[in-house]
């Protein structure tokens, strides 16, 4: 039973402020993810909560106990780096053993705990062999061994598989998940890898320039984020965005995109949920599967043109030119047969996102 | 695998083995003409042209280590007879053993000045290495006020010629009592070396990830306990690099030896050519004494060469 809370964290280097105002609530067994790009702070917090590095202010708790104060072996806390930090010299049992023998546990004891970790990360063949005599993965599992041979409180995770190739990548990826179902401990992990922090997380937190932008589920924060930046952050291909201007029709509400002359139509209660806001600077965003295309006439679409195809296998991504603006669909592959072909567009209101433009927020509106 | 050369590079590479076998010949020259003086009868070791063939003989190390004195006649054949073997060939080179009243034999001054120079070049080099190891970690981990001053001052220590500050440090010395000491010349090597040690030390802590640490710091260890046992371990390639040059220095140093020490506290060096004056010169237990101070510094460069060869590279190739 682990919860980590994080109040009102603060944290400069020199002049610079890297987390500003983090407020954060995880739950036991929970698997959160910090997103963000590099720089954004969200190494720095992991760090932070580890004990590696101080806090200018704030609290951070572990099970309602103020931590910030106690050194990082006090903490009972386990880490993984993306450098793996496997000890060159020790043997991977001696790497695994490490944490153990900082702690008053007999030989056997601490022989019969490497064995059952090692087990379970299907490493029992390596326990003789010295780190640089492993493969990248290999080095991944031993490196999450010695992090959960000693049952900590909570395991830390800073880019574990950002190190490895896209396929082991993918792999181990399947794996961390595996085994957290299977250990279930509070796990805080950090990437800049929106694929890796959707497919594993339970929540993702995101953070931008030391401020936390959202917190949520992977679906939350997909389907509705919060503002300009998360929006943009996750999901690939990339949200448009792309400045709006909202008109009263006779039968509808006529949204154009990119100053141009026509617009895209969307049911008349657009106008309540933007309560006022409707006159102001807007933009508009729109997954590229909210992009619908066809290639006859029909009622409610507009005629554009595409510009590039790019066929990415499953499915293929079109670049449309409405107005002065490129809007990216995503069609079936094969479906448009290549650039300067005349299709008919229209946008699903129920996938579109609307936001204030000076803010950057999501002005929450659901059609 | 080799990459594909033009015949003129191949013509370069066969000039260049010839240079380099010629050069490695120039510089082998010495210790080839000290090694083969010290296993050279003493009426070879001067002769012109030299002599390259010879019959190696052990007498030199024998008078080497012990005292002698010229035969006024040669031994009775009674007393030649009695003589051990090692006796036998310093009475054939118109010599004897000088023995005390109780016969024992009497020792010359070699060993002991090459027991004071073990004793003061290992014992500076522990403590240099060990010194500025910590130091080098603390520049390397923590930030210091100053740092890039303070570490200019360190080597700002080996900016002069120490021979400049040779007669000062003699009379200090003087004054404190600690001319003709082992103390005192550890204490001299010590510093001499320390600003080397912690700028070589520093390069190779600043190679080793800090992560090493910070996972030992997660894992339950303290920072003193963290640096044992991992850092140290890590840097193992580094402090045998550095305590081969800081024991070569002190191994070799002579111009302090000779201001400082006198008897007790001798080291070989000066005690070398000290000998040449004293009677008439044999060379050829000269070459002893110099062949065999050559060998402490060979063993221990080879027992450590593997760390030497990484170390010489060591962050010269980016991983």
């Amino acid at each position: 039973m682990t919860q980590i809370e994080l109040r009102g964290v603060q944290k400069f280097f020199g002049a610079v402020q890297v987390i500003k105002d983090l407020n954060l609530k995880i739950a036991d067994n929970e698997f959160i993810v910090l997103l963000g790009q590099s720089g954004c702070g969200k190494t720095t917090t992991l760090r932070a909560i580890a004990g590696l590095e101080t806090i200018d202010e704030g609290d951070i708790l572990i099970d309602g106990k103020p931590v910030q104060h106690l050194k990082a072996a006090d903490r009972d806390i386990a880490m993984v780096f993306q450098s793996f930090s496997l000890y060159p010299h020790m043997s991977v049992y001696e790497n695994i053993a490490f944490p153990l023998r900082a702690t008053r546990k007999s030989k056997s004891e601490i022989d019969q705990e490497v064995r059952s970790v090692a087990k379970t990360l299907q490493i029992l063949d390596l326990l003789a062999k010295k780190p640089s005599a492993l493969s990248g993965g290999d080095m991944q599992r031993v490196a999450i061994g010695r992090a959960l041979v000693r049952r900590p409180k909570a395991m830390l995770m800073d880019e574990p598989i950002g190190a490895l190739d896209a396929k082991l990548r993918e792999e181990m990826r399947a794996e961390i998940k595996r085994l957290h179902i299977k250990q279930g401990s509070t796990t805080i992990y950090v990437t800049h890898d929106q694929i890796e922090a959707m497919s594993l997380a339970d929540r993702i937190v995101i953070m931008h320039e030391g401020v936390l932008q959202q917190v949520g589920t992977p679906d939350e924060v997909y389907s509705r984020p919060a503002n300009l930046f998360v929006a943009q952050f996750v999901g690939s291909p990339v949200m448009n965005v792309a400045d709006a201007a909202v008109a009263e029709t006779a039968s509808s509400v006529s949204v154009s995109v990119g100053g141009a002359a026509s617009g895209f139509e969307f049911p008349r209660t657009l106008l309540s949920k933007l309560n006022g806001h409707a006159g102001g600077s807007l933009a508009l965003g729109i997954r590229p599967e909210g992009v619908l295309i066809r290639r006859d006439a029909a009622d409610g679409f507009m005629a554009v043109e595409t510009q590039i195809v790019e066929p990415l296998g499953s499915f293929d991504i079109v670049d449309l030119k409405v107005g002065s603006k490129m809007l990216r669909a995503r069609t079936k592959s094969g479906y448009i047969s290549g650039p300067g072909e005349k299709v008919f567009a229209r946008i699903d209101p129920t996938q579109a996102h609307f936001f204030d433009k000076a803010s950057g927020k999501s002005l929450e509106v659901r059609l | 695998m080799a990459a594909v050369r033009t015949s003129s590079e191949i013509t370069f590479n066969r000039v260049a083995i010839v240079a380099v076998l010629l050069v490695t010949i120039i510089f082998l020259a010495p210790i080839y003409w000290i090694a083969s003086t010290a296993f050279k009868p003493r009426n070879l070791a001067t002769t012109i042209p030299p002599t390259v063939v010879f019959q190696p003989e052990i007498s030199p190390f024998v008078k080497l280590f012990t005292k002698r004195s010229q035969l006024r006649s040669p031994p009775s054949p009674e007393e030649y007879a009695a003589a051990p073997w090692w006796e036998r060939v310093v009475f054939d080179g118109g010599e004897k053993i000088v023995r005390d009243g109780k016969g024992q034999v009497q020792w010359s001054g070699y060993p002991s000045r090459f027991l004071n120079s073990l004793i003061i070049a290992i014992t500076s080099t522990v403590l240099a290495v060990g010194m500025g190891t910590f130091t080098a970690y603390g520049f390397s981990r923590f930030k210091v006020k100053g740092e890039a001053d303070l570490l200019f001052f360190i080597l700002s220590t080996r900016m002069l010629p120490p021979v400049v500050v040779a007669i000062p440090m003699f009379l200090m010395y003087r004054a404190v009592g600690l001319n003709d000491t082992h103390i005192g010349l550890i204490i001299l090597y010590t510093a001499f070396n320390l600003s080397f040690s912690v700028w070589l030390m520093k390069g190779f802590m600043d190679e080793i990830p800090k992560e090493y640490e910070e996972a030992a710091l997660v894992d339950g260890y303290t920072r003193m306990e963290a640096f044992f046992k991992i850092v140290l371990p890590e840097a193992a390639t580094g402090i045998a690099a550095t305590a081969v040059f800081c024991f070569i220095t002190a191994w070799n140093e002579y111009a302090f030896a000779l201001i400082m020490t006198n008897r007790r506290a001798q080291t070989a060096p000066p005690f070398i050519p000290s000998q040449v004056g004293s009677g008439l010169p044999d060379w050829t237990v000269i070459a002893a004494g110099t062949f065999l101070f050559l060998l402490p510094v060979a063993i221990f460069t080879f027992l450590l060469r593997n760390h030497l060869l990484r170390g010489m590279s060591f962050g010269a190739i980016r991983k």
